[in-house]
């Protein structure tokens, strides 16, 4: 975290919460045998929605030796909202987060289809289309509370988007912009 | 500024919200002729099925209108626009005038000449509306022999014969195509879903069309006539083949219109000051690269979110749409996403098969520019991006048919969130221009 930025704790009261990944950080957890953050997240949700409408909302893929966590990420004018047929998906103003409201989803997985980052599971089973709700009730989300690598990480809106500038701005330029990362 | 909106579906409701979110004070009717306020008008078979119920089928909360401080005006027909006057006029002889006017009427249902069939009878009709769910479910109670005749294999066809199936009622589906949903599956995936089709208490009827139905002397159908000389009783009749942009009431305003509403790139259409967007709208097919009809849901809100963010002042352009659509049928998920049946010779295509799955994939060059999806859909998100973004993915070809579709993400978004090396990211710089430090800055 750069210490020029606005004060982190001033951006979380502000401004709303977002989780920023560092995936080079993550690696699965695999010593352990189980992912930590998936983990977490299976028991809170199980906790929030109730048995019916458990499951992990975060995911981690393996690529070689990359690991990635799959997870919202909220976007702006999302499509699984706009591809939403029962309007059980909706952006909640309040915390800025995309949630759904799973009573009224049917499984007609148009969201599924439509989300880019592969975010959205379906649950076969029960016949709802399972998806993080950044834990916006809760002060920190729980897989961030659970990874102890680092690769999750809990941050406001305007350090969110600064270090995502940065990192796309490395992506193109890396060599020679100054790491101020850290 | 008063704004007024036709249509109180997905794109009218998109554009209502678009306005607000930049104009917080001017006024905004939404005029609809049903009598109910939005509901999830695709969701109607699943009304029947129960998974729905009359509690959760509208699409907004509750008190989204007044919250919003949109004027609703139910059951109110428009019949025709006055474009230069600026003046709508409604079915019981008022006018309404309005300073920028979005038209989003939908579709209405399409009904092939039929010998015999008769709207007005309880046990026939289309299936579009919640008012026709809720006759077909009173015409399922009334059913004495408990057949049902769907005419039409697309997508209002299947979810109609699912919802009359869960009713109790064996269900035969009549489709001109040589399979279901043949403008979206190709053969092996069509077969597939007939089969599950079949399975489950619904027949298929493919190549086939109603030529005749009979009646009885109070007019409801005792059984209908293929043209293959197959005579099929029948309690109830549903014709389902498709909709047609709803714009008769259009004549005459000047507003262009080619099979559906003209529009421009801000979803204006030839008239100053009037919006377009919906299933009515042609707008630009990505994949086929010509204007289209594109009616589906995810569109439709794109649409009225952009050309309402136009009617509030901010400019705003919409690059265009591409076809997709998801269904499950009896618990086999299908995802087809924009071109399935590729004509050209040099478009190539690749294929997965095995007990439960089928991916197919098809790619014009390096590009993919369609996908089917049988089984198992995880990650089809993803390829629909790829697909509307037309990007190169060759290299991936054998990874998506294996269903690894999440290595593209990983491959791109790794790179971009890996900000703690505090060196150089490696990745495909392909597409960027040379790079060097003296033309940096």
């Amino acid at each position: 975290m750069s210490k020029k930025l606005t004060n982190l704790e001033e951006d979380l009261k502000k401004n709303q919460i977002e989780i920023m990944l560092y995936p080079s950080k993550c690696d699965g957890c695999e010593s352990e045998g189980f992912a930590a953050c998936v983990k977490a997240c299976e028991s809170h949700m199980a906790e929030k929605y109730g048995s019916k409408y458990a499951g992990a909302r975060i995911n981690i893929k393996k690529k070689g030796n990359k690991f990635f966590p799959l997870i919202c990420h909220n976007c702006d004018e999302a499509p699984c909202v706009d591809a939403c047929m029962p309007g059980a998906r909706y952006k909640d103003l309040e915390s800025g987060w995309t949630v759904t409201n799973y009573k009224k989803c049917v499984g007609c997985w148009m969201c599924v289809m439509s989300c880019p980052f592969g975010a959205i599971e379906r649950i076969g089973k029960d016949h709802f289309a399972s998806k993080c709700d950044g834990c916006s009730d809760e002060d920190t989300p729980k897989c961030v509370d659970a990874c102890k690598k680092g690769a999750l990480k809990r941050i406001g809106i305007k350090n969110y988007s600064y270090e995502r500038r940065l990192s796309v701005a490395k992506k193109i330029y890396g060599p020679y912009i100054k790491s101020i990362a850290k | 500024m008063k704004y007024v909106i036709i249509g109180n579906s997905y794109a009218g409701l998109s554009c209502a919200d678009a306005i607000r979110r930049f104009d917080k004070s001017g006024e905004v009717v939404i005029i609809s002729d049903e009598n109910y306020r939005a509901y999830a008008r695709p969701l109607i078979s699943y009304y029947l099925e129960g998974k729905t119920t009359e509690e959760t089928i509208w699409y907004k909360e509750d008190d989204y209108y007044e919250k919003n401080n949109f004027d609703l005006m139910l059951g109110k027909k428009v019949v025709s626009v006055d474009t230069s006057a600026k003046r709508l006029v409604l079915d019981d002889g008022s006018a309404v005038n309005y300073d920028k006017l979005f038209i989003g009427p939908g579709g209405t249902p399409f009904i092939p000449p039929t010998e015999g069939f008769n709207p007005d009878s309880p046990m026939m009709g289309t299936f579009t509306k919640f008012d026709d769910a809720k006759k077909m479910e009173r015409a399922a109670k009334m059913s004495k022999r408990k057949e049902a005749i769907v005419v039409g294999g697309g997508l209002i066809g299947l979810k109609a014969s699912e919802g009359l199936r869960a009713l109790g009622l064996h269900t035969t589906i009549v489709e001109l195509l040589p399979r279901v949903l043949g403008l979206a599956l190709d053969e092996v995936s069509g077969n597939i879903t007939s089969k599950k089709l079949n399975e489950n208490g619904i027949d298929t009827a493919t190549g086939e069309t109603v030529t005749k139905i009979n009646l009885d002397e109070s007019g409801n159908p005792v059984s209908v006539l293929l043209k293959s000389g197959k005579e099929l009783p029948a309690d109830i009749v549903v014709v389902g083949v498709g909709v047609r942009p709803n714009v008769g009431f259009l004549e005459g305003s000047g507003i262009k219109i080619d099979r559906g509403i003209i529009v421009d790139k801000t979803m204006m259409t030839s008239v100053k000051d009037v919006y377009a967007g919906g299933d009515a709208a042609v707008i630009y097919d990505v994949i086929n690269k010509r204007p289209n009809i594109i009616a589906i849901v995810p569109l439709a809100c794109e649409e009225g979110r952009v050309a309402g963010t136009n009617m509030a002042g901010v400019y705003r352009e919409y690059p265009g749409g591409m076809g997709l659509n998801s269904v499950e049928i009896y618990g086999l998920p299908i995802v087809t996403i924009g071109l399935t049946n590729p004509s050209n010779e040099t478009q190539n295509v690749y294929v997965f098969q095995d007990d439960n799955i089928y991916r197919k994939l098809v790619y014009d060059g390096e590009v993919l520019v369609g996908a089917i999806l049988l089984g198992d859909i995880s990650g089809s998100g993803i390829l629909s991006a790829i697909i509307r973004q037309g990007l190169k993915c060759l290299k991936y070809k054998d990874e998506f048919l294996n269903g690894n579709i999440y290595s593209f993400v990983i491959d791109n978004e790794f790179e971009i969130y890996n900000i703690n090396e505090g060196y150089a990211i490696r990745g495909d710089f392909e597409d960027l221009p040379e790079f060097s430090r003296t033309n940096w800055r």
